[in-house]
């Protein structure tokens, strides 16, 4: 034994080895079994992908920092399911590249935020959140009505999903840009183009008021008023129940 | 300093250079409109203006071969006064968000101002900024004097560090434009993640090489430590990041893992990093200069390497007590909390270490407020290890998680035991490296010490406060079986602690400029008399060992 | 992929434990072995020397 660590030890590589071989086995138990799970966890037919204008405004959640102060995962706790509705599930959060369960509750959880409130509340509070909740401390996004979305890429960024595993058909990569402008503007010539794709409940409207450009708001907005409703799974009632929070 | 390269390392830096030049070249040209056309601009700049400053020194004369008997401290010393720039920004940016957690509307109406922008521009400043260059800097201090050997070359020690704060500029300038994958702690995207896998090869490969021409026999327990920072930041750095940027002129990629793995990946890596980042790294720092400073060998070296090995092991099992009651498995969230309790032990056994090694120095400590900054380190190492576990455990955890609780935590750990731990160590190191007899002013230190430790705990007893408050009120119910409080409610009641915070924070900063200036000015040199030259160092007092094999 | 959740699962939760058994007896003999207390106390008294140059 120790003639074998002392040579081990001479040889740093040896050494090197050791450190990455005692280092790696945790993790390796702990997340290998999670990558086989799928077969096993609530399986959930009607989920369905991001629309374009929706996983931009994903992006924009993302980019902005949102998750800094806001959870997207309600846990199994009495308080909270009263408090922001059904538990999350594992399936709600399957296209998520990344997920954003999010560690901090600065503001509130918004896993099931969407359809909590009008967009026009939601506009109005973006820009800024005092004029609404007189007493908050969240930031100012007032920039977001003003930028105009950058559409002509999103077919790239559908693909770059669909090479990570999200179910993207061709049709939607193509149309991507097309289901933004339809998604924003439900009297023009794309919208029927998005429900096809998407499903009849997708929601088309001029989330920030303007059908005449698709702005960061617009996407951002319409990934909001979606939270929590890319499937009825959790609403559905699920077999546990959740734990007392005591 | 360019004068110790020999002519081969200046061609060959310069060869780098163009090289990075032409990658940045490239991203400029492919990311027009996008941001990674901005980053591609600031690599330009700095291999252009790198360039310039070797071609300066090109035709110097070849460095004598005296310098083979000395060793290699350049990188060191640069490395010690870019961990103090960076200690400035990246604590005045955490003063900056914490004000706007009491007062929102204290920043400019710009998108890069806001509060989501500037936060990873704190914690990359500090943990990466600050904590990663202070790891590379005495590392490549305590890795000769323990191998009793040169660095293998004069490049590649300056490749690490200034490759590795390219990737701090990248990180950080990203994050004002919006640039930012959103995984805890692993926010820069996929090209700067990419620059930091070469960065960190290279930094491995000098350790190796430096271990394989060590005269010592044994590898002193620091490196073990240092080592096992530098392996396992690798792997946790590629699995995590893994991911499809949407294309070479975009700075955006998607993760590679969603939902629930994702989960899992995720703080199996934001774990590990405080584990191996902010942990291990720094203990290799507390085993190195604690009893060099105390003039006492450490208490029991057979007591190190268990918990090494502990560390090393366990930390690796623990990511999952973020995640308590939520979407992941119980079983992984009941051995995630098994393990973090378990975790405890080797943990106390680093931190006793430390304090027993000081037990007979007791006055030592009272009059040296630099031994006085390790040793408070390791008390608060002790103090959050302990935390961590308690939070770990699932019931505490329903209440702790998500609250301010968690971030009173983190801050005992990074301000109470990172942060006191590297100034101690870098107190003892400037005067080392600049050969300066001691630090400029004593008395400086010895503000700077009850500066940081009063805003650390200010800091830590206000978010304790409101994070408890706050978990109390969220699962309060009234008579009726209702929630009592409305979440405004809760937020309205932070205000207080959060100012509190902000204050702390304030303190904590202004210790920071202070030993700043205090660095400086011993820099500068004024002070009492240089130091003789090293080679007048008192003669090895060790019984003589066995002839080492290489 | 035809590895079934279960068996993954079951196969982590065993050999997980065993291993981490295996592991802690191995270090603690390592530290514990008598011919390498003399190693051990050397290096803790190398490292306070005053000698600040490579060894040749
Ligand atoms: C500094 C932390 C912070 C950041 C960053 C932040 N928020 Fe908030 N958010 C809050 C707070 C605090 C509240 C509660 C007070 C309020 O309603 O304004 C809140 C409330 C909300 C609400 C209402 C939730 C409800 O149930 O009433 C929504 C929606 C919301 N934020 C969305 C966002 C989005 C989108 C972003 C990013 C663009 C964002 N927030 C960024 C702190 C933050």
């Amino acid at each position: 034994m120790p003639e074998f660590h002392r040579k081990i030890e001479r040889s740093a590589i040896g050494f090197v080895l050791a450190i990455v071989v005692v280092a790696s086995i945790g993790g390796f138990v702990e997340i290998a079994p999670l990558f086989t799970i799928d077969d096993t966890v609530e399986n959930a037919p009607d989920m369905r992908v991001y629309t374009p204008l929706e996983q931009a405004g994903r992006d924009i959640y993302m980019r902005e920092g949102c998750y800094a102060c806001h959870s997207q995962m309600i846990r199994t706790l009495r308080d909270e399911v009263e408090r922001y509705g059904p538990y999350s599930l594992a399936v709600e959060s399957k296209y998520d590249h990344p997920m954003l369960w999010g560690s901090k509750r600065t503001g509130p959880d918004l896993a099931r935020i969407g359809g909590k409130y009008s967009d026009a509340w939601q506009v109005a509070h973006l820009i800024n959140p005092r004029a609404v909740v007189p007493e908050s401390i969240m930031p100012k996004f007032g920039w977001l009505r003003d930028n105009p979305l950058r559409i002509d890429d999103l077919g790239e960024h559908l693909t770059a999903l669909r090479d990570v595993g999200v179910p993207y058909t061709d049709d939607m990569i193509a149309n991507a840009t097309q289901d933004a402008l339809g998604q924003t503007a439900p009297d023009g010539d794309f919208a029927a183009g998005v429900t096809k794709r998407y499903g009849e409940a997708t929601q088309v409207r001029a989330f920030d008021g303007n059908p005449a450009t698709v702005t960061e708001m617009d996407a951002l907005v319409a990934y909001l008023q979606i939270l929590g409703h890319l499937t009825g799974a959790a609403q559905a009632g699920v077999a546990v129940q959740p734990e007392a929070a005591q | 300093m360019l004068a110790q390269l020999t002519s081969g390392e200046r061609q060959l830096s310069i060869v780098v250079l163009i090289l990075m030049a032409m990658v940045g070249l490239a991203m400029a040209a492919a990311g027009r409109g996008d941001p990674i056309g901005v980053h591609g601009f600031i690599v330009v700049v700095a291999s252009v203006a790198m360039i310039f400053v070797m071609l300066s020194g090109l035709y110097a004369p070849e460095p004598s071969a005296e310098r083979l008997d000395h060793y290699y401290d350049d990188p060191s010393k640069v490395g010690v006064i870019l961990t103090m720039i960076w200690a400035m920004v990246g604590m005045f940016f955490g003063v900056w968000v914490a004000s706007l957690l009491a007062w929102p509307d204290l920043t400019f109406d710009a998108a890069w101002a806001s509060f989501g922008r500037l936060r990873p521009v704190h914690t990359s400043g500090v943990i990466f900024g600050f904590g990663g260059n202070a790891l590379i800097a005495t590392s490549f201090h305590v890795l000769q004097r323990t191998s009793r050997a040169r660095l293998p070359d004069q490049f590649s020690p300056w490749f690490v560090l200034l490759g590795y704060n390219l990737f701090c500029v990248l990180a950080a300038t990203g994050y004002f434009m919006g640039v930012t994958q959103s995984k805890e702690y692993a926010e820069p995207e996929w090209y700067a993640d990419i620059w930091l896998v070469i960065v960190w090869v290279v930094y491995f490969a000098i350790y190796i090489r430096t271990l394989a021409r060590r005269k010592e026999p044994h590898i002193y327990v620091a490196n073990w430590y240092y080592m096992a920072f530098i392996l396992v930041v690798a792997i946790l750095h590629i699995v995590n990041n893994l991911a499809v940027p949407v294309s070479f002129g975009h700075a955006k990629s998607y993760s590679a893992f969603s939902g629930v793995q994702d989960a899992m990946t995720q703080w199996w890596y934001g774990h590990n990093a405080v584990a191996f980042f902010l942990t291990s790294g720094f203990l290799g720092m507390m085993y190195y200069y604690l009893p060099k400073r105390a003039g006492r060998p450490i208490y029991s070296y057979r007591l190190s390497i268990i918990s090494f090995w502990g560390i090393t092991f366990m930390y690796m099992w623990a990511g999952s007590h973020h995640l308590h009651y939520t979407a992941l498995p119980e079983w992984v969230q009941t051995l995630g909390m098994t393990f973090s309790l378990v975790l405890l032990v080797p943990s106390w056994a680093s931190a006793g270490n430390a304090l027993a090694t000081l037990n007979g120095a007791w006055h030592k400590v009272r009059d040296d407020a630099t031994l006085r900054f390790m040793m408070a380190a390791a008390v608060f190492y002790g103090l959050t290890t302990f935390e961590g576990s308690f939070m770990a455990i699932r019931p505490v955890n329903a209440l702790s998680h998500y609250t301010d609780w968690t971030v009173g935590h983190v801050h005992a750990g990074a301000l109470g035991w990172v942060a006191l731990i590297t100034f101690g160590s870098i107190y003892c190191l400037v005067p080392a490296l600049w050969k300066r007899e001691r630090m400029y002013s004593a008395k400086l230190i010895e503000v700077h010490f009850w500066l940081a430790i009063s805003g650390t705990v200010i800091y830590v007893f206000a978010m304790w406060n409101s994070g408890i408050l706050q978990g109390l009120m969220w699962r309060t119910y009234n008579e009726n079986g209702t929630l009592t409080y409305s979440f405004i409610e809760s937020m309205v009641a932070m205000h207080p602690y959060y100012i509190a915070r902000a204050f702390g924070g304030l303190l904590f900063l202004l210790g920071a400029i202070t030993g700043s200036y205090n660095i400086l000015m011993t820099i500068r040199g004024h002070s009492q008399a240089a130091l003789q030259p090293s080679d007048d160092a008192p003669q090895r007092n060790l019984a003589p060992v066995a002839q080492p094999a290489e | 992929m035809s590895w079934e959740h279960e068996t993954v699962v079951a196969f982590s939760k065993s050999w997980g434990l065993f291993y981490l058994i295996a592991m802690a007896v191995g270090v603690l003999v390592y530290t514990f072995w008598p011919s390498n207390k003399k190693r051990f106390e050397r290096a803790k008294d190398s490292i306070l020397d005053g000698d600040d140059k490579p060894w040749k």
